[in-house]
């Protein structure tokens, strides 16, 4: 009996003591178990980048549009055992817009003595850029597959793009292009500048 | 014997006490929510810009991480694909950059190449092996961004070190050279102001 009590009263003491950590760490102010267990900083192997294409390019840009975003996929349920899941992040990425200068033909620039036309194609979005650092998953309910992490994260790229053409993007850009060749070519000494924008097809 | 009968009230009391202290610390836990730090939504701004991208790379590479544990290990394999595309910032071209000797020769000092735009697009990467212990968890999501964010700074520093910014100008020179003759000009000098650029 006497034993029993004294296992009892360890047991106890114990079990305050983890309730006392308990709270410290759900407030952060204590590492959780968790994270005393893990291996603390994942490093992956050493492995070689390898060059698959080189292409020469001739892009001007003029825009570009930061944004931030929480992604909500929602609850889906698994067909078989209809398990919840669920998974919001916070994509961090940009907009980028501009000319595609490779398009300029012979045609496209016109000289007269001190006076110049330049005409450029349409400005569009060149690049919607959110690289995995730009990822910052806030809650992971369930078992979320690699490829449907990847559905979420292409749709969210499709977010930022419909976002920045909402803001603007393509008529900030085709202002800026404009701004930046006048004063290109007023550099160079012509005293007219001309830079006629294509309309968008 | 006496002092034995005596104590054991006392050990029950103690007993009764801790388990009171016990029971009131379950309910602070109950009471104390998870701290989760709330989502930052910054603001949406758009920029200006005045680059000139002039070389793009396509380059990839495999990230392949081993979680080894004495009660299980976890494997995991990504093919991963970027985009990295190079040039001249044209902001930092200003008045004294530009020479005109007459109307028909110019000299020009261009600005320093630069990495100007880094992508790795969802759709070029791909989990080739995933495998974990049957006492182990699997990769979650928070761990495989982690992973791929880990190659992501791989591949940004082994970029840096190719030759994209020797290419990059080269490039911004026959690119402008070509421009500035379209536009009438039959002397074209081109140099560039330092070397290198950021990684």
């Amino acid at each position: 009996m006497k034993k029993i009590l004294a296992v009892l009263q360890i047991i106890l003491l114990l079990a305050i003591l983890f309730m006392l950590y308990s709270p410290l760490a759900k407030i952060g102010l204590l590492p959780s178990l968790g994270s005393i267990f893990r291996n603390p900083q994942p490093r992956i192997d050493e492995t070689p980048v390898i060059i698959q294409q080189v292409k020469n390019i001739a892009q001007m840009f003029t825009q570009t549009f930061y944004d931030e975003y929480v992604y909500d996929s929602g609850i889906i349920r698994t067909p078989l055992l209809k398990l919840n899941k669920r998974l919001i992040f916070i994509a961090k990425g940009e907009v980028i817009s501009g000319f595609d200068l490779s398009e300029l033909s012979e045609k496209s620039i016109i000289r007269r003595d001190k006076s110049i036309v330049v005409k450029l194609p349409p400005a569009r979005i060149l690049e919607v850029v959110i690289n995995p650092s730009g990822f910052d998953t806030f809650i992971e309910e369930g078992e979320i597959t690699f490829e449907e992490s990847k559905k979420f994260h292409e749709d969210a790229r499709r977010i930022f793009d419909r976002n920045a053409r909402e803001k603007g993007i393509l008529r900030n850009s085709s202002e800026q292009g404009k701004q930046m060749l006048e004063k290109f070519f007023r550099l160079l000494g012509f005293e007219s500048v001309d830079i006629i924008i294509a309309e968008a097809g | 014997m006496n002092s034995e009968i005596q104590n054991k009230p006392v050990k029950f009391k103690r007993l009764l006490i801790l388990a009171v202290v016990l029971l009131a610390l379950l309910a602070v836990n109950l009471a104390i929510p998870k701290k989760k730090i709330p989502p930052y939504v910054g603001v949406r701004t758009l920029k200006d810009l005045a680059e000139l991208a002039t070389v793009e790379y396509s380059v990839t590479k495999i990230v392949s991480y081993k979680d080894v544990a004495w009660y299980g290990d976890r494997k995991i394999l990504f093919a991963a694909a970027a985009t990295v595309k190079a040039g001249i910032d044209l902001n930092e071209l200003n008045d004294q950059d530009i020479k005109l000797d007459n109307d028909s020769a110019v000299s020009i000092s261009l600005p320093a190449p630069k990495i100007l735009l880094f992508n790795m697009k969802p759709e070029n990467m791909r989990e080739i092996f995933n495998e974990s212990g049957i006492l182990r968890s699997d990769f979650s999501n928070t761990e495989k961004d982690g992973l791929l964010s880990q190659g992501e700074k791989d591949i940004r520093a082994k970029v840096g070190k190719m030759d994209i910014l020797q290419r990059a100008a080269r490039n911004a020179r026959i690119l402008i050279e070509s421009w500035l003759k379209k536009t009438g000009f039959t002397a074209v000098h081109i140099v560039f102001k330092g070397k290198g650029g950021r990684p």
